[in-house]
């Protein structure tokens, strides 16, 4: 008799791919902790997990050489070793290794990513007191959880509003870019007929909503989640107005309509092609080699109630189960300080979240302006679970840009299933 | 002959169907060995004994591998059927919830609609790959020239990294690609069939069915260069044609075949993930939202692992009771 067997096979098959999930099956704590540093020299070994934020590996790899050779100098019993994985899964490589309790003592995090892990942190503050003086206000902001600094912020960028002064030039409105959203709709119909997009708009579900809804949502002067984030705001007013600004930009098909519901590689996108004019979605570095960087002019945010845009913070946090926490934290505050923070920053392109560190690019006068914009952004509100909120919202506005659903509809809808998450 | 039968090799039916009177492969190889001077009974005993140290060689080679299996993925499975029963996010206490999160489940919308999709996309997939695989392996079952070329060719989809694959097949999709042009040329919409909620699952079937048929073709292949030709030749002679010689005297012969490839199909159509994940994300409008997918959302993106394991156990139940009524339906006569 074969068959039970065949059914044996399905089961264990079945049951199998329920593995990878349990592998992420551990103990570990609640609650949080703001330790404070030892008077004396710290010692033991610390871990430290990042990401390629410097694309090229090497260059990588010696700053943290170098920054590791300098701080055992100082701290000549500590061991101090930097790992750099993919960015990809990045997310499942740290909660399986904190699960398993393998994880890194100190890890490098942006906002989006630290009310997830939050419970599995200590607060940094005690530890960078020296860096914090002229620390961006909107940096702190962006890393602090219940008012304790959960990650000690390394450096920062931000997703100002680009144009294409090809594209202006072609319908015969040069250097006329758009600084409000009824500025950006008036000229809509005039790329349209030109052959080109007024902006894009990536709004497939699985695409971050920090960088394509939001900012739309911050400069109409609403917010994600109430004051005390225990329920949503996005269905106020201020979101349906700013859904349905982004609506009438597809309806009118005034943006890539693929964009709105596949991500294509970005080579095949008309934002790729040049037949666009402007984007907050892409920054300069994105653009410029397909756009020229002399075309490549970087502006204010958009302002409808307020011109502010997307911005996020890299930083470094401490785990709290860290074997020598004393240590990694000192390691952790070594490697934020603002020198180091402007070589790495300069490095990978980006910028100091130290209004002491500034002018990296000397005379780039794209990066002179794209630095100009940074106290303009947000990374919006830290809420543990803004991450389904977002699943949840990502649908409802693609319906709503399909013409499935009114604004109305849309956002009522997504406040209806996401608020039990928040209660 | 049994260890080319892929379908008796799978379902059991190949080393029964090929030896007479039901001697075992380990009989009959001890049967021609030295027997005792007078008698049945000491050859007899000499061949249990034989196959008892046989089997005992067999468990020893088979166990490090069945070890592997208990503690890398039997243990794992029994774990997260154990952590349905808790609400566990990572860096969190788990803490006993009982059935709160079946129950969860049972009033999640999102659920529901995942399995809405996950059976419309599995309706739309098995069969059309049954029948795909079916007629290629009869294309390139006889041997002309070139047959060899075919089906490798035919196979090669199979072994194509299926993100790969899914990032083309986006472009083919696309507004202005490749199918849109060929739905022009008929008088169809050229809009992207990705980003329209009817068409998305359609599409997504199209690509899985590529990416899937060559296996099938290869296992029923194997299966018809089995079956003997006789068989076929006298109904030729007898004025049947090529379809009812399919019909009447192929396909009965290839049904256990066919219950194994639609067993394997249908899990692995319930499993989708990779082409979602990569095509559509889910969307539009959660329109491509597969089980799988929302698995994946609520173990790796949420970090819930506890409501994960819970749609993990729902999954292995319902393809628990599709694989028996499959085996109601096609395997029945077997």
């Amino acid at each position: 008799m074969t068959m039970p067997k065949k059914h044996v096979v399905t089961a264990i098959a079945a049951i199998a791919s329920l593995g990878a999930l349990t592998a992420c099956s551990g103990g570990g704590t609640t609650g949080s902790s703001t330790p404070v540093p030892s008077d004396g020299a710290a010692s033991g070994s610390v871990t430290m997990w990042t990401y390629p934020v410097i694309a090229d590996e090497a260059a990588h790899k010696k700053f943290w050489d170098e920054q590791i050779a300098e701080f055992t100098a100082e701290n000549p019993d500590v061991d101090v070793k930097v790992e750099i994985y993919p960015w990809a899964g990045r997310d499942e490589t740290l909660a399986t290794g904190i699960a398993g309790g393998k994880g890194p003592d100190v890890v490098y995090l942006i906002p989006d990513q630290l009310p997830k892990y939050a419970k599995s942190l200590a607060a940094v503050d005690n530890y960078i007191t020296d860096n914090t003086g002229d620390l961006r206000e909107n940096a702190a902001k962006s890393v602090s959880i219940d008012g304790a600094m959960m990650g000690a912020p390394l450096i920062m960028n931000s997703k100002p509003l680009v144009c294409n002064a090809a594209a202006f030039d072609a319908i015969g409105e040069s250097g006329n870019y758009p600084a409000t959203w009824d500025d950006l709709m008036t000229l809509a119909p005039k790329f349209k007929d030109a052959g080109y997009d007024v902006t894009n708009y990536w709004g497939a579900v699985d695409a971050t909503l920090n960088e394509s809804f939001y900012p739309l949502l911050w400069q109409a002067g609403g917010s994600v989640f109430s004051e005390d984030g225990t329920e949503v705001a996005f269905d106020s007013p201020e979101g349906i107005e700013a859904l349905q600004f982004v609506t009438d930009l597809a309806e009118g098909g005034f943006v890539e309509k693929d964009l709105l519901t596949t991500i294509p590689a970005f080579e095949q996108t008309r934002t790729a092609q040049g037949k666009i004019a402007c984007t907050w979605q892409q920054g300069p570095g994105d653009v410029a080699s397909f756009w020229g960087e002399e075309n490549t002019v970087v502006l204010p945010s958009l302002k409808e109630a307020e011109s502010i845009g997307y911005g996020t913070v890299g930083s470094l946090a401490l785990m709290k189960k860290a074997e020598n926490l004393d240590a990694a934290g000192k390691w952790l505050a070594f490697a934020t300080r603002p020198e180091a923070s402007a070589e790495y920053a300069k490095a990978a392109g980006w910028f100091t979240p130290y209004t002491s560190q500034t002018g990296l690019y000397g005379d780039d006068a794209t990066m002179a302006a794209l630095e100009a914009t940074l106290d303009a952004t947000t990374s919006g509100d830290l809420n543990e679970k803004s991450r389904e909120v977002m699943g949840i919202l990502a649908p409802e506005i693609q319906a709503a840009l399909i013409g499935q659903k009114t604004p109305e509809q849309a956002m009522k809808d997504a406040a209806a299933a996401a608020n039990p998450l928040l209660g | 002959m049994t260890a080319t039968t892929p379908s008796g090799d799978v379902l059991g039916t190949g080393v029964q169907g090929s030896l007479p009177d039901g001697a075992t492969p380990v009989a009959r190889s001890a049967s021609g060995g030295p027997s005792g001077p007078s008698g049945s009974k000491a050859p007899s005993t000499f061949r249990r004994t034989m196959a008892r140290r046989e089997a005992r060689i067999g468990l020893l080679f088979a166990l490090p591998a069945f070890l592997l299996f208990l503690a890398f993925r039997f243990g794992p499975a029994i774990a997260g059927v154990g952590l349905s029963f808790f609400d566990y996010t990572i860096g969190d206490t788990a803490t006993w919830t009982g059935l709160d999160n079946f129950e969860r489940m049972v009033n999640d919308p999102i659920f529901w609609s995942a399995m809405r999709v996950t059976l419309i996309l599995s309706v739309l997939i098995v069969p059309l790959s049954l029948a795909i695989s079916t007629f290629m392996a009869l294309l390139v079952r006889r041997s002309f020239r070139g047959s060899g070329f075919y089906r490798s060719v035919f196979f090669l989809p199979v072994v194509t990294s299926l993100v790969l694959a899914a990032t083309v097949f986006t472009w083919v999709f696309s507004t202005g690609g490749p199918w849109s042009q060929l739905m022009g040329l008929i008088g169809l919409s050229t809009d992207s069939w990705l980003g329209s909620t009817t068409l998305v699952l359609p599409a997504l079937a199209l690509v899985s069915i590529w990416s899937r048929f060559g296996y099938g073709m290869l296992i029923l292949l194997a299966r018809m260069q089995d079956l003997p030709r006789e068989l076929e030749e006298a109904a030729a002679l007898d004025g049947a044609n090529a379809w009812h010689r399919f019909w009447h005297i192929i396909m009965p012969q290839l049904k256990p075949t066919l219950f194994f490839l639609a067993v394997i199909e249908t899990t692995a159509s319930f499993q989708i993930f990779d082409l979602v994940y990569t095509m559509t994300g889910g969307g539009p409008a959660r329109a491509s939202y597969s089980l799988v997918y929302q698995i994946y959302d609520q173990g790796f993106k949420y970090f819930d692992l506890g409501y994960a394991s819970t749609l993990g156990v729902a999954l292995f139940i319902i393809t628990i009771v599709v694989a028996l009524v499959q085996r109601r339906l096609i395997g029945r006569d077997k």
